[in-house]
């Protein structure tokens, strides 16, 4: 924690985020991002799971790449948080919980390439392409919500389910 | 800012802050809402930019409800917002400029809607160089209201107009 706080500090980080404009143009940046990722993939999930039948579910795929630059986008500007009050994220049961549903998305997401693409041949892949729209869905939402949750109870006091 | 007062000592008011539960379960929906809103409404103005030009205008068409209810919630859930804190609101310039962007960007959306999407006719026309235009500062627009919320937590003046009385 201290490593990583004295790097913050020395790189000008923390003073940045600290500053009057840091720390909301930068949560500004992060809500961005998640809405590009919602609008991209979520649609491309709700096309999957049935809204707008005869949308080209290739041409709506060429919208994911976008959502991949929200992701990378918030994962950058996550990192100016972690860095800048690291206690405040590894010890927040939100955040771990967080972390561990953006991994369900990331397994999610490689079972979907692997299995369900190219799903138009069978029932069974249809089924399959389904499932994995609805999980996704499911995680980003719930990444979305721990997020949230992140700030709203800070170490010490905490939210928690398992503990 | 004696209305405001009042406002806050109303049992709904009341209610929004102190419940254990009701102002986070209020934050979530309207940050649910904003991600799905803004982020389509972000995909919509890519493709009428001229990206993504495969997907035929018209089928898209069956996105607007998703924009319409997401809309809805944003709305009922921002209302709500508004009643537990009016004068940290009302007094910030900002909240008037994050509501006027918000009419700019709707308006966008549904100008496109009613003149590419109401007919297959105009599936994969080329857009005329002005609505080109139009649909790339759409995009920012729409991003613009959401950095107006993220500094509408940092901006106020006054919280809570019951402090004065």
């Amino acid at each position: 924690m201290e490593t990583i706080l004295a790097f913050a500090r020395g790189s000008g980080i923390y003073d940045f985020m600290n500053s009057a404009w840091g720390w909301p143009t930068i949560e500004s940046l992060h809500f961005i991002g998640l809405s590009l990722l919602l609008g991209t993939v979520g649609l491309f999930d709700l096309r999957v799971l049935g809204i707008g039948r005869g949308i080209s579910m290739r041409a709506v795929h060429k919208l994911v790449p976008l959502g991949v630059a929200g992701f990378s986008l918030n994962v950058s500007t996550g990192l100016l948080f972690f860095v800048s009050a690291p206690d405040q994220y590894a010890y927040n049961p939100a955040f771990q919980t967080k972390m561990l549903f953006i991994l369900c998305a990331g397994i999610n997401m490689f079972l979907f390439y692997r299995f369900a693409q190219g799903s138009k041949v069978s029932d069974r892949g249809k089924s399959l392409a389904a499932i994995g729209a609805a999980v996704s869905l499911t995680c980003w939402t719930l990444v979305i919500i721990c997020g949230r949750l992140i700030t709203y109870y800070r170490p010490p006091y905490h939210w928690c389910f398992w503990c | 800012m004696e209305y405001f007062a009042w406002l806050e000592q109303t049992a709904a008011s009341i209610w929004v802050r102190e419940s254990s539960w009701a102002f986070f379960a209020i934050l979530i929906v309207h940050s649910l809402a904003m991600g799905l809103v803004v982020g389509i409404n972000i995909a919509f103005h890519l493709r009428f930019f001229g990206f993504v030009e495969k997907i035929a205008l018209s089928r898209l068409k069956a996105f607007v409800p998703v924009i319409k209810l997401g809309f809805f919630a944003i709305v009922a859930s921002g209302l709500l917002l508004v009643l537990g804190y009016p004068a940290k609101a009302l007094t910030n310039p900002v909240f008037y400029l994050k509501m006027g962007l918000i009419a700019a960007g709707l308006f966008s959306t549904f100008y496109f809607v009613r003149r590419y999407m109401s007919d297959s006719d105009h599936d994969f026309i080329d857009l005329l160089q002005f609505d080109r235009l139009l649909a790339s500062v759409s995009i920012l627009i729409w991003c613009a209201t959401i950095v107006g919320g993220r500094f509408l937590a940092y901006t106020h003046s006054i919280l809570l107009a019951s402090s004065f009385y």
